[in-house]
């Protein structure tokens, strides 16, 4: 008999430029996971997977993953380990956690994810990203943060398909709209798109608004096999139905296309038929909106709209509220930050509340949700495919 | 040579916190890419059996597995399809924004996206040339047995062909 996995708790710490350290925000994620479902009893998780990329760096802490079982005062019995993928650490651990649960090596499996990057001196979390490319060779280049890299992606798209600096801003606004509604979200002020258009210059045409921050939290989920979680919850269950992650190329010169993310496209070819599910079934999806220029792309490759119309699909409200399907509807990367571990965290729960119909924002009747994330030089591509009802 | 608050790391090395490679023998089997380096060469390695030439260099062909492989050069100068200028965010070791990039056609080798040195603001446009530059990095202060030698390091970027 196939085993289903689902979704039965999720929370997390609030993020932004926090006081504190990476273990507390741990504790904090976790309070807030066992606080989203009062019926779930700590005592019977019986796996831990922790996402974080930065540990070592800006903590100087590994084995990681003792320590938060430790501090979330739980006793793992199946698995207890870290998983990295840097800004996809969070839903590599998920996809993890499914595997596990489904092949029948572990029953409840908290997922876990976070950083501390904020250092007593900022210059140490900037340069310790020399190490999230190629180190020997794309970091000598000075390519550890991403601002270049995207702008020249962004440059490239425009160059090819028309796609203008206002599109740009149009994710922008719609995502800070929607971390303003987000309490535990780093950004809780609305921007207008003047203010977006007259940002800070970064590296043009990315202004300030078209960048995620860097950001201090932690999140957790909880995954349980279907008979378990309906013992364990009395709101709707809400299954993982596909994943899939893809790798082509590490290093730069390797990119096969800058504007067609080629590992993107597997990565939803691959969960979408696993899944058993159409991109235009897609309700609601959390995309990787590191950059404005991301998200465009994302919506293309995911197959939402046409190759070269993700600017325009933006901006004629598509992935909005009311649109085809709304996206980043509780604030993304741009609005909620991005401690890398946990952002597929974040999505993962955001997607769940959407799918129980308990979101802040929620969009109506949404039965598929979509999760995706980039990580480092847009090298792999991460895609989880949840719904109310198994594939 | 004092690091603030960890009083006992005074005068030590930490590979940990090095931007650069590591290039001598004894940490890095392609050593010889900095050693052409060093004579204005920009070499990868070529797989002997099948012809395939990956980059960055390897001790494996990563297309049909063999390790017979042998150094070949490839071109210094390339055209620039396009260019980017960091303003803001420029990390530590980049020097005074902005840091400027460009996606380089090497010859129909490799698109490379590369740091441009000696170059300024707005000078830069798609189709020009940039040429291989080859500059000194830190040396690494390395053991051996009881003695300490500082190892000489270079590192690549381009720039504009004048
Ligand atoms: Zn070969």
């Amino acid at each position: 008999m196939d085993r289903n996995v689902c979704v039965i708790a999720g929370g997390m710490s609030k993020w932004g430029v926090r006081d504190g350290s990476q273990r507390d925000f741990f504790q904090e994620a976790a309070k807030a996971c066992y606080d989203d479902n009062p019926q779930l009893n700590p005592k019977e998780i019986d796996g831990l997977l922790v996402a974080s990329a930065y540990t070592e760096r800006t903590s100087y802490q590994t084995h990681l993953a003792p320590l938060v079982a430790e501090y979330a005062g739980i006793k793992p019995k199946n698995i207890c380990a870290r998983v990295e993928l840097l800004c996809a650490s969070g839903s590599s651990a998920i996809i993890l956690a499914f595997a596990m649960i489904k092949s029948g090596q572990a029953d409840v499996v908290m997922v876990a994810g976070g950083e501390k990057l904020y250092t007593p001196q900022k210059w140490e979390v900037f340069y310790s990203e020399l190490a999230s490319v190629d180190h020997d060779w794309d970091g000598g280049q000075g390519l550890g943060l991403p601002p270049p890299v995207f702008a020249m992606v962004a440059k490239q798209h425009m160059a090819q398909y028309g796609t203008k600096k206002e599109h740009l801003g149009v994710v922008s606004v719609k995502n800070r709209r929607n971390s303003a509604k987000n309490p535990k979200a780093q950004f809780q002020t609305e921007v207008t798109m003047e203010e977006v258009m007259s940002g800070r210059m970064i590296v043009p045409p990315l202004t300030l608004y078209d960048c995620c921050p860097i950001t201090d939290g932690a999140a957790c989920i909880v995954l349980a096999v279907e008979e378990k979680a309906k013992q364990m919850t009395d709101k709707p269950l809400v299954y993982i139905r596909g994943t899939a992650q893809a790798s082509v190329n590490n290093m730069s010169a390797n990119m096969p296309n800058w504007t067609t993310w080629e590992a993107l496209k597997i990565a939803a070819q691959q969960a979408y038929s696993k899944s058993k599910v159409d991109p235009k079934e897609v309700n609601v999806a959390m995309t990787h909106d590191c950059f404005t220029i991301s998200e465009i792309i994302e919506m293309e490759d995911l197959g939402f709209c046409k190759k070269g119309e993700g600017g325009f699909f933006v901006a004629d409200g598509q992935n909005d509220f009311g649109g085809q399907v709304p996206t980043n509807t509780d604030g993304g990367l741009l609005g909620c930050g991005h401690p890398f571990g946990g952002t597929g965290i974040r999505q993962g729960m955001e997607v769940t509340r959407q799918l129980r119909g308990d979101a802040i924002q929620q969009v109506p009747n949404a039965t598929i949700g979509l999760t995706h994330n980039l990580s480092g030089f847009i090298a792999a591509h991460t895609v989880l495919i949840y719904g109310r009802e198994v594939a | 040579m004092s690091t603030p608050g960890i009083s006992i790391l005074d005068g030590k090395y930490m590979v940990t916190m090095d931007l650069w490679p590591q290039q001598s023998k004894e940490f890095n089997q392609i050593h010889l890419f900095y050693e052409y380096l060093k004579e204005g060469r920009f070499t990868t390695t070529k797989c002997k059996d099948c012809g395939s030439e990956p980059f960055p260099p390897r001790v494996m062909c990563p297309d049909c597995y063999s390790v017979n492989l042998e150094w070949v050069d490839w071109p210094t100068i390339g055209t620039v399809i396009d260019v980017t200028e960091e303003a803001v965010g420029v990390p530590l070791g980049f020097g005074k924004p902005p840091l400027v990039h460009a996606l380089v056609d090497l010859d129909g080798k490799k698109t490379f996206f590369v740091r441009i040195i000696n170059c300024k603001t707005g000078e830069l446009k798609s189709g020009d040339k940039v040429k291989l530059a080859v500059f000194d990095v830190d040396p690494v202060p390395q053991e051996f047995g009881r003695e300490v030698v500082e190892m000489p390091r270079v590192f690549y970027a381009f720039e504009p062909v004048k």
